[in-house]
């Protein structure tokens, strides 16, 4: 369990689970679980994935065909299904990342002004 | 990618490998097994949640539609009263629709089947029968033989050019070595005619130039499909068949394919017969070497390349310069004047000649306008019974509403099962259709066989489908989305509120308004159509339309010439007629009614003036005038005492009188009619009352009647005055004509009151048919009134029964019912007598009044009164349920 209590997390903005998703399978093939630890731990645990949410989240990228899947093994001998990021995918990736840059620094900007 | 279907399973192995491997990870982190599983099934939250969504995501449009249908079915099942009735409603009105459409699409619409139809085209609009022998001198529609002739050798715009005759010959023939003769349809057409339409044969060939070269020689005849198959059995070895007619012995060269029917819809010719055979088919009325006899309709068809105001400028030139070689080296100025006013318009002939179109046309317009009114009343009631209905399953949508369903879901199951009763409304409103159309082609064909082919084409198809969709449409998107408009808590407090609906109270009142306004302008016009068409039978017609029989006699079909013995064949049949006891007068005429031809006519003394009407002219036996009852107001009538060797007479009509000897006494005057030796100097020695001669709305014109021995022509119609049974006269008619000549053939004896009755079928049909709809209309309006008068009685117990416990009388309550209703009864009304008299403004629907305005104030209030009677009925059944409401179980009801 997180040593942090739940509710000073950050909760998701909408739109922003897809990003982080894509982002995290450009290391490589990964499965759900894998990819929830992975959003959680690059945060430094400062994101809260609901796994729920994860899994229409996967799926909806996989019919977008941002994503393919595959079962597999994994590293402790499980079965699982493994995510792997796909061209269009990674396409997707490079114009969400620029969007997100842009947003965040335009409302740091905006931010900023203020706190000057 | 889309398709390829991830089960349920596999998602949920997916969820279960995650909490494994959470698990796992927590127990490295040190906690037990239990807590570790616990744990990763917490932090994976609402697994069920999950898999929803997963499902959502997978279930495609088509399999929700397929629940949707399958769920719609259901409630279709569910409340079989309400679906038949809208099922009913929706066939009537498709139905109706799809008939009458049909019938508009056979006679209005089809384009004749022959090759590029769009390529043919008409000189002139093809509106005028028989023949006219003046120059011409406006746009102009007949044509002559040698005018055809030479037109097509010099034209430069058309690929090729036909000459039809503008009269089917009904002609009696025999076929093969038959001794009886029996009718045949002959039309006679130029060489030229099949090419140019480009219908080749089926069996055998089609005429060609070789066939119309030399006058008289080329007895061959082409066979219609239909003729074929009805006389024949589709035997091939009619090839080479004779058909004798009028002596001459016609082989049959071939057979045309099943869809041609010649060029003029309605009037199928059984052969058609080269125009170079026009003497022997007509023997009492041709001219192919005559420049004037002009009795040809032409049709050709434009080359590709040429555009359509060139064509007419090349055809005007070329017509206006034959015209001048007609009028010789020197033309009267009258000439010049007249040539240069002659024109031809073009007409697209796509789609061929008829004169079922000129008679039809506007009736069938305005047939189509009111069955799309009945269209929208059926539609308006349909859409009030699923306005009903959705409020009385208020509960049900309120409880999807409120467990997360979507509007837009709903209102998609709503749509589909409004489209199912669309579809079920169309399936069987194409069968209505189909029966009603064969009582519709029998009702506009002239003869006892149908002379149209309605069957459905693309075209009627697409209209079908398109009124469909239309229907579903108008009846269904209002009820949808108004019942997902709730609000679900309070719809779930309560089933049925003290208060009904505020909103759905206006749409279905509204829809009310709606159906009065359009029912009144259906019982308008069925009350003007009906008393139009009694108006034109009551019609005084100027001679004595009842006891009197037609019988029609073709001498020249066994070879009698326009000669002596002619003249005494007549003689004969007319004087053993008039000693047949149960007659009372007997003679043949050249036209009693319905036809005849015109001549412009001079009188001595009197100038000439350009308004001066053309003369009707008939030619009747000496006894016409007592057998048709038409009385002789001045002078005398025609006697026997007139013959070929005395002075020429004639009677005319007090319109003609007025006309042509303003004033004085035409009596001993003459008159003559210019070009024709046989015709001047003709004394006036009697004068007759006006009658009706081409159609019962036509206005006095003038008339003059000769006697038959001074103009010797056939005559193929005999009138008999009798009385008694007709049963027994028509056998004893037939029987004195053989006496004098055993070959004569005698064909359609009929009475001449049916002959008249059928001159206005076209306003027959109307009438007959705008009752139908009127009458159809009160009914669905009934219907919708009864319905929303009767739910809202059922919402209102509540409000009713405290009334009543108040101390409000039983009339007190059946007035406030019925009052409510007639106030939306009323403004229905005014609505739609603003919209019927807006209407009657228009040419199609004055076209088929006679004797009364379209504003008749007795007609309007016959309506009025009409619809109101309708409206109270059906507001006073549920007006008196009210009444007998309890207040106690009433109250207690809630």
């Amino acid at each position: 369990m997180s040593t942090r209590d739940e509710n000073e997390r950050l909760v998701l903005l909408q739109g922003t689970l897809d990003l982080l998703i894509l982002r995290t399978l450009i290391f490589g093939p990964q499965h759900g679980q894998g990819i929830a630890r992975s959003i959680q731990q690059t945060s430094e645990d400062e994101l809260l994935v609901e796994h729920g949410a994860l899994y229409p989240a996967l799926q909806r990228l996989e019919d977008k065909g941002w994503i393919a899947a595959e079962w597999g093994t994994s590293q402790n001998n499980r079965k699982a299904r493994f995510y792997t990021l796909t061209n269009a995918g990674r396409e997707q990736l490079a114009a969400e990342t620029n969007k997100w840059r842009r947003l965040a620094a335009a409302i740091g900007r905006v931010i900023g002004a203020e706190e000057g | 990618m889309f398709w390829r279907r991830r089960s349920g399973s596999d998602f949920r192995a997916e969820i279960e490998a995650h909490v494994q491997l959470e698990a796992e990870r927590l127990k490295q982190e040190g906690l037990s097994d239990d807590d570790a599983q616990h744990a990763a099934r917490r932090a994976f939250g609402n697994v069920t949640q999950a898999q929803e969504r997963f499902y959502e995501s997978r279930r495609g449009i088509l399999s929700d539609t397929l629940r949707d249908v399958r769920f719609g079915l259901r409630m279709l099942a569910r409340n079989p009263g309400l679906t038949v009735v809208a099922v009913l409603t929706l066939a009537l009105g498709i139905g109706a629709n799809t008939a009458i459409f049909s019938l508009l699409n056979a006679v209005l619409l089809r384009d004749l089947p022959v090759a590029r139809p769009h390529e043919l085209f008409l000189f002139g609009k093809g509106e005028w029968v028989g023949s006219q022998d003046t120059l011409p001198d406006r746009s102009w529609q007949l044509f002559s033989y040698p005018f055809f002739r030479e037109f097509r050798a010099k034209n430069q715009v058309f690929s090729d050019v036909a000459a039809i005759d503008s009269i089917t010959f009904r002609s009696h023939g025999s076929i093969g070595g038959d001794a009886g003769t029996e009718k045949i349809a002959v039309e006679l057409v130029s060489g030229s005619f099949f090419k140019t339409v480009g219908v080749n044969a089926l069996l055998g060939r089609v005429l060609t130039d070789a066939d119309d070269r030399k006058p008289g020689a080329h007895p061959v005849a082409v066979a219609s499909y239909a003729w074929w198959q009805r006389r024949f059995g589709r035997n091939p070895r009619i090839v080479g068949q004779t058909v004798t007619i009028n002596s001459t012995v016609y082989n049959v060269v071939g057979v045309t394919p099943p869809e041609f029917f010649g060029v003029t819809v309605g009037q199928s010719p059984d052969v058609w017969i080269p125009l170079a055979m026009e003497k022997e088919i007509s023997p009492g009325w041709n001219g192919l070497e005559r420049d004037l006899f002009q009795s040809l309709y032409i049709i050709a068809r434009r080359k590709p390349d040429v555009t359509l105001a060139e064509a007419s400028s090349n055809t005007n030139l070329l017509f206006k310069q034959i015209l001048y070689e007609y009028a010789g080296s020197k033309p009267s100025p009258k000439d010049v004047e007249d040539i240069q006013h002659a024109l031809i318009e073009l007409t697209p002939a796509s789609k061929g000649l008829s004169q079922l179109r000129f008679k039809f046309e506007s009736p069938l317009v305005v047939l189509m306008a009111l069955v799309f009114l009945i269209l929208l009343i059926a539609c308006a009631n349909v859409a009030n019974l699923l306005l009903a209905r959705a409020t009385s399953r208020g509960r049900e949508i309120a409880v999807r509403m409120s467990i997360g369903a979507d509007r837009s879901r709903l209102v998609r199951q709503l749509f589909v099962e409004n489209g199912l009763l669309g579809t079920i409304g169309a399936v069987m409103g194409t069968f209505v259709a189909w029966l009603a159309s064969d009582v519709l082609v029998a009702a506009i064909s002239p003869g006892s066989r149908p002379t149209i082919q309605v069957a459905p084409d693309l075209q009627v198809l697409a209209f079908t489908a398109g009124i469909s969709i239309l229907t579903v449409l108008l009846f269904g998107v209002a009820p949808a989305f108004h019942a997902t408009r709730l609000k679900p808590a309070s719809s779930l407090k309560d089933g049925r509120g003290a208060i009904g609906s505020a909103s759905h109270g206006r749409l279905s009142r509204g829809l009310i308004v709606v159906q009065v306004a359009l029912s009144l302008m259906l019982l308008l016009g069925a009350v003007l159509f009906l008393r139009s068409l009694v108006n034109l039978l009551h019609v005084d017609t100027g001679f004595d339309k009842q006891n009197v029989l037609l019988a029609g006699i073709d001498p020249g079909s066994v070879g009698y010439r326009v000669d002596a013995r002619l003249a005494t064949m007549m003689d004969q049949v007319e004087q053993r007629l008039r000693s047949v006891p149960g007659i009372r007068g007997a003679s043949f005429v050249f036209s009693t009614f319905g036809g005849g031809w015109t001549d412009p006519v001079v009188v001595p003394g009197r100038p000439v003036s350009d308004h001066d009407p053309d003369v009707f002219q008939n030619i009747v036996g000496p006894d016409y005038f007592a057998t048709m009852k038409i009385p002789v107001v001045l002078g005398r009538s025609l006697s026997p005492a007139d013959t070929l060797a005395s002075r020429k007479v004639a009677v005319i009509t007090e319109t003609m009188a007025r006309i042509y000897f303003a004033g004085a006494s035409p009596l001993g005057r003459t008159f003559s009619i210019p070009p024709n030796r046989e015709w001047q100097n003709i004394e006036v020695v009697g004068v007759a009352r006006d009658a009706k001669f081409m159609s019962l709305r036509q206005n006095p014109m003038p008339v003059a009647y000769y006697p038959r021995a001074q103009h010797p022509i056939y005559l193929y119609n005999l009138v008999v005055r009798y009385s008694g049974d007709p049963k027994a006269i028509i056998p004893a008619i037939r029987a004195t004509i053989h006496s004098v000549d055993p070959n004569l053939p005698v064909s359609d004896i009929r009475p001449l009151s049916g002959e008249i009755n059928g001159s206005v079928s076209n306003q027959r049909l109307v009438a007959q048919l705008s009752a139908v709809f009127g009458v159809l209309a009160a009914f669905l309006s009934c219907v919708g009134i009864y319905g929303v008068v009767s739910f809202g009685v059922t919402r209102r117990t509540n409000e009713l029964g405290v009334r009543m416990a108040l101390g409000a009388k039983r009339a007190n309550v059946l007035w406030m019912v019925i009052g409510e209703a007639s106030r939306l009864v009323l403004l229905g009304a005014a609505v739609g007598l603003v919209c019927a008299v807006a209407c009657g403004r228009l040419a199609q629907v004055r076209s088929q009044l006679f004797g009364l305005a379209s504003y008749d104030p007795l007609s309007i209030a016959v309506a009025v009164a009409a619809m109101a009677a309708v409206a109270l009925f059906a507001a006073y059944l549920p007006a008196r349920r009210a009444t007998r409401i309890d207040p106690m179980v009433a109250l207690r009801y809630e």
